[in-house]
């Protein structure tokens, strides 16, 4: 039998009334649109403006029905350049090649940081500073001088992504490395144990719950600078580029679709973090027994 | 031992230990009992004064992993099973990787645990976390048990049984045990000698022998010879305090 998980029906709830509350909104914000247009002598399939609110070609908002269709245009075929699944896997790979980058580059600052307080004294306020820069002013720039190397097409987009993603990583990872508590610092000690023993055996286990949280915050970060990248350069693939392309043609339907989708795939990405934790954490895994313990 | 910031932890701390001996540090809190421990393992260094572990400095009795130390929490390992966190101390001291699981499960079987070597620590209770902890300390068999209030955080009668069992352990291994506490019954149960320290500045007022029979055992805690000695305890907190108080 399938189990539901008990937060699953709260959420169907809220999507539910969501959508109740969307459909009078969708006629509000629609009805004045189609009643120009009517005024204006539009050729419409429709004759009153009740009826034209839901098949308006751009819609103020998009009404469930065009929504579905626009998904079954744009989900067709799986392999189309122009459909989402080809692009939204693009992003994906971006996201994720970017994710990767940023925990390196993570990881190698943040053990900088607690091994040297002059590591971090000096670099600190400068890897803050590198996050207080739009994004978007960056990625043309960066594109331009990576294309200089031959550097072209979603790696660019990767890097971009890993730009704003290694910040929650660096500052996840040092918390983590600084997280085991003086007493077990102390018992490695009494072991005579080396520092490199320490960081293995007990500060980089420490670290692993901060690192899949700070994955959950990096990679929605990664996502946001792979769309970002992918919009503000020139981009031949990727949700970024379905984004600026319907924008330019005014598809309002269409960049909504696009919009969900990302979402989803956000949500999807974040899923694969703690499906990734799970499996990492095995004592954490174990049910919680009742009473006991501590 | 004076800390940096000129405060004086522990002014006048004169004490040979014999091998093979139950030594219980005892007074109030900010006596320098758990500075006089962390001294002797040399978790901190001496503004003055020397230490000698069997002839050799506390670093050099540290480095050569003379002693187990189990402090105030288990400092268990929550990633770690049972069985593995008493291996963690072999795997660091590079004890040939087939011996770490038959002398793991010994020592979990020394303190009655054999059961739960496949547990994660948050599924046992604080008093079987410390008596994991204590098998861990004993599992690279050093000659010297340092515990610093290791049943301090734990009720009255799990703290009880454990007394019993430390002192089964005591016995069994022949390890030379200090025991920091600031239960006066504790220490007079457990102890060959309890050495009582005063605060403001830290300092050993006394020393006092335990000549209770051993073994010792729930009976022990009611004989007449208990109580007394146990007052001498009193007594001997009282005095170095200058001023009658009921710690």
């Amino acid at each position: 039998m399938l189990r539901l998980s008990p937060n699953l029906v709260p959420m169907l709830v809220v999507a539910l009334v969501v959508l109740v509350l969307y459909w009078p909104l969708m006629y509000l914000a629609n009805i004045p649109a189609a009643q120009r247009a009517l005024d204006t002598g539009a050729v419409l399939p429709c004759k009153t403006a009740l009826e034209c609110a839901t098949q308006l070609r751009s819609p103020v908002l998009p009404s469930p029905q065009q929504l579905w269709q626009g998904f079954g245009n744009l989900m067709f075929p799986l392999n189309s350049q122009s459909a989402i699944p080809l692009n939204a896997a693009v992003t994906a790979l971006e996201t994720l090649v970017g994710l990767l980058l940023a925990a390196m580059l993570g990881f190698f600052f943040a053990i900088g940081m607690v091994a040297s307080r002059a590591f971090e004294r000096s670099l600190l306020p400068w890897i803050v500073a590198s996050q207080t820069v739009p994004i978007i002013a960056i990625a043309p720039m960066l594109v331009v001088v990576l294309g200089q190397y031959g550097v072209q097409g979603w790696l660019p987009k990767a890097i971009i992504a890993a730009y704003i993603a290694f910040f929650p990583i660096t500052i996840g990872v040092a918390k983590g490395l600084k997280s085991p508590d003086p007493l077990s610092l102390d018992l490695m000690k009494t072991y005579n144990a080396s520092s490199w023993q320490t960081y293995l055996k007990l500060r980089f286990p420490a670290s692993v719950p901060y690192l899949f949280t700070a994955f959950k915050v990096a990679m929605t970060a990664a996502l946001i600078g792979a769309i970002v990248a992918e919009i503000s350069t020139i981009s031949f693939q990727g949700i970024g580029k379905m984004l600026a392309e319907n924008s330019r043609a005014s598809d309002v339907v269409a960049m909504w679709v696009i919009m969900l989708s990302s979402a989803a795939l956000g949500i999807l990405l974040v899923a694969l973090v703690n499906w990734v934790e799970h499996l990492a954490t095995p004592w954490r895994r174990v049910p919680q027994r009742e009473g006991g313990g501590r | 031992m004076v800390f940096p910031n000129g405060t004086v932890a522990l002014k006048e701390a004169n004490l040979e230990i014999a091998q093979g001996e139950f030594i219980s540090l005892i007074g109030p809190s900010g006596c320098g009992k758990t500075t006089l421990l962390r001294l002797l393992a040399d978790l901190i260094q001496p503004s003055a004064g020397s230490i000698r572990i069997g002839g050799k400095t506390p670093e050099e009795a540290r480095k050569s992993r003379a002693y187990g130390y189990v402090f105030q929490a288990p400092t268990l390992m929550e990633w770690r099973t049972v069985l593995q966190n008493v291996m963690l101390p072999l795997e660091v001291m590079g004890v040939p990787k087939a011996e770490h699981k038959p002398r793991a499960e010994r020592m979990l079987a020394l303190v009655g645990l054999g059961k739960f070597a496949r547990h994660y620590p948050w599924q046992l209770s604080g008093g079987m976390q410390q008596r994991v902890s204590i098998a861990r300390a004993l599992a690279f068999d050093p000659q010297l048990l340092f515990m610093d209030e290791p049943f301090g955080a734990l009720d009255e009668i799990t703290r009880e049984n454990l007394n019993l069992e430390l002192l089964r352990l005591w016995r069994e291994t022949g390890k030379t045990i200090i025991f920091v506490t600031h239960s006066i019954p504790e220490a007079v149960f457990l102890s060959t000698r309890i050495v009582v320290m005063t605060p403001r500045p830290g300092k050993i007022e006394t020393v006092i022998p335990v000549d209770l029979p051993q073994p010792r055992n729930f009976e022990t805690r009611e004989t007449t010879r208990f109580f007394e000695i146990a007052t001498l305890v009193r007594e001997a907190l009282r005095k170095g305090h200058g001023f009658e108080v009921s710690e």
